[in-house]
């Protein structure tokens, strides 16, 4: 009976001892992480930096860059002089209406190709053929077509911007996973239903990255445009300046050029963060 | 249902788009009863007749010397000018009246373009007022003409900078063997950019470039030289079918007349063209605005055109020589019937300021 207590006595303080946990490790991240706080501009003020040490200490010629002190006084001698801001709004102007046209434009032309198969064989090719033809080489038809005036310029613009608007928003539409077809296959829903509710939202990452590019299209035709019989815009002072080799103003233009572009391209990203709320992905 | 309608919209959106301009604006007020190139010219301008017009300069002028009133009824003026913008706007018949020097119009004939000169401005004084000087590169060693021998010229075919470019090497008694030819459009500061990147040895160079090259690349060992050639012609030209339209032939007689006194005005009136032309509209300089008044010396509008059709005929075969291009008659490129337009109003205008 002795023997009998001391075997349960050793088998009770084995079992003690095999219960010790082990203490828990972190898990490995994947991901890039949280944010960056004003991560964006960390980049151009790197450049803006590079710039000015390089014109300070003389590694860059002034007369062939201007230093950025000096884009800073030409830029607000043509704000004292209301050249710079008269100009930019000619120039806002015509890239909003452009920009306008060709959204719409891009988006009905892509709905049309991107939920019909038929709409797809007949439009999607030409707007390839579009898309391989650049603008510049464009012009002198446009101008036989359309003459000289504003009309042109913004036909001009309306034809850069409509093309990445329809190739991002054509491929969201095509580019739907099936699963969510079958689901909603598998609860019943209508033809209609199942493009407000599935299509359209699967393609809004799309048409929103191709209105990125779109917003920096309108301003690229700009250039191009205002060069021909304008007497206003950001293009045409800078057309004027290369005529009397005002190197200053044109680097000013340049510059402005690259400003509206990261506004641009910032209000569409700012937009995209919030209509796309509902996503989980890398970028959020 | 939404199908058939969203194509219905692209259609739509697609026509209005292109038959908000079709035809181009100068065929806006055309279909004026037919007048021949010979027959005397109407003075009456037609109500709901439109000319487009190439000449930036001068419609600054004429608003400066308060006489866009006389015109602006019938004129609508593009912003464009210079042989290949022009010709272009021709061809697309969106311009009827274009502001150039010596060469467009005979490059335009040469490659079908029918044109006709209606107005011409010399400079007095012209070899010592020209328009262009010769653009030398750092470094590079060019005194006189003949130092040319060997260089890198740039060479702009269907500009007044290529012609002149040939007029210069049969100056020197050179060919265009005896130097490298680099074919380069002359539009805005290319060839100041070439020059100071040493792409190109010499250039001709005009207006205010000459100025900037000089303050810019001076210290550098750039420089300038006189050519000694003329090269001071201006002219107004228009597409000839703009001619054959009576209404359009009226409107082109009105804006030469205008046209005419407005030059005499900025030669009479230099500190107010400079103040309200180069400073306020083109944004230059007072001193940048006055050197090239300096420049430009004084108008030479004449009645007689005689003198530079025989300096134009000697540019077209020099030309067609060196280019291969047929020798056309100068005088063929002139429409004489304008020959007195402009000094007779430059008169008139001059006796109605007297009294």
């Amino acid at each position: 009976m002795s023997g009998q207590t001391a075997t349960l006595s050793g088998v009770r303080a084995e079992r003690e001892r095999t219960v010790v946990t082990q203490p828990v490790r972190a898990r490995k991240r994947l991901g890039p992480g949280r944010p960056i706080r004003f991560g964006a501009a960390i980049g151009p003020a790197l450049l803006l930096v590079i710039w000015s040490i390089g014109s300070a200490v003389g590694w860059l010629d002034p007369r062939v860059l201007s230093a950025p002190w000096t884009v800073v006084t030409t830029a607000g001698d043509l704000i004292a002089d209301g050249r710079l801001q008269s100009n930019l709004l000619t120039s806002t102007q015509r890239a909003v209406v452009g920009l306008g046209l060709g959204v719409l434009l891009g988006t009905v032309l892509a709905l049309l190709s991107g939920l019909s198969r038929i709409g797809e064989a007949i439009l999607d090719g030409p707007i390839q053929i579009k898309r391989a033809i650049p603008s510049l080489a464009l012009l002198p038809l446009l101008i036989l077509w359309l003459g000289i005036g504003e009309s042109m310029k913004i036909t001009t613009i309306t034809l850069g911007v409509f093309v990445p608007i329809y190739i991002h928003t054509h491929n969201g539409l095509r580019t739907i996973d099936s699963r969510y077809v079958e689901l909603a296959q598998t609860v019943g829903l209508s033809r209609s239903e199942f493009i407000r509710r599935v299509v359209l939202p699967g393609a809004l990452p799309g048409f929103l990255l191709g209105l990125r590019f779109a917003v920096t299209g309108a301003w690229l035709s700009l250039v191009v445009v205002e060069q021909i019989n304008s007497t206003s815009g950001i293009g045409y002072m800078m057309e004027l300046a290369r005529t009397y080799g005002q190197t200053d103003i044109i680097i000013v233009g340049l510059v402005l050029y690259g400003i509206l572009g990261l506004l641009s391209d910032g209000i569409v990203r700012l937009v995209q963060r919030r209509a796309l709320s509902w996503r989980r992905t890398l970028a959020d | 249902m939404p199908k058939k309608s969203l194509v219905a919209l692209a259609g739509a959106l697609a026509a209005a788009t292109l038959l908000a301009g079709c035809g181009g604006d100068a065929n806006a007020g055309a279909g004026g009863p037919k007048l021949a190139l010979d027959a005397a010219l109407p003075t009456e301008v037609p109500d709901g007749v439109k000319i487009v017009v190439g000449d930036p300069t001068t419609e600054k002028a004429l608003k400066l010397s308060g006489q866009l009133g006389k015109v602006d009824k019938f004129v609508q003026f593009a912003n464009l000018s210079g042989g290949p913008q022009t010709t272009e706007a021709f061809r697309a018949k969106a311009l009827d009246v274009g502001s150039v020097a010596e060469i467009p119009p005979i490059h335009a004939t040469w490659t079908g373009l029918q044109v006709k000169i209606v107005a011409s401005k010399f400079r007095q004084d012209a070899l010592n007022h020209p328009i262009y000087e010769l653009g030398i590169a750092p470094g590079v060693q060019v005194k006189t003409l003949p130092d040319l021998k060997g260089k890198k010229v740039a060479f702009s075919p269907g500009q007044a900078q290529g012609a002149l470019v040939l007029k210069v090497l049969k100056k020197a008694g050179l060919t265009k063997e005896d130097v490298k030819l680099v074919e380069l459009p002359s539009t805005g500061d290319v060839y100041s950019s070439a020059l100071s990147a040493k792409q190109v040895d010499v250039a001709p160079i005009g207006g205010v470039q000459i100025k900037r090259y000089l303050s810019k690349y001076g210290k550098d060992g750039a420089a300038t030289i006189r050519h000694g050639i003329r090269d001071d012609a201006g002219h107004l030209y228009v597409a000839t079918e703009s001619l054959e339209d009576a209404g359009k032939a009226a409107a082109i007689r009105a804006y030469v007349a205008a046209w005419g006194v407005a030059q005499d005005w900025t030669d009479k009136h230099p500190k107010e063209w400079i103040d309200g032309y180069y400073v306020k509209d083109q944004g230059l300089t007072a001193a940048d605005g006055q050197w090239l008044v300096d420049n430009a010396g004084h108008p030479d509008i004449s009645g007689d055109w005689s003198a530079a059709i025989e300096r134009q005929q000697e540019t077209i075969e020099l030309l067609a020589q060196e280019t291969g291009n047929d020798v056309i008659q100068a005088k063929d490129l002139y429409d004489l019937r304008f020959q007195s337009v402009a000094p007779d109003a430059i008169k008139a205008a001059g006796a109605g300021a007297a009294k």
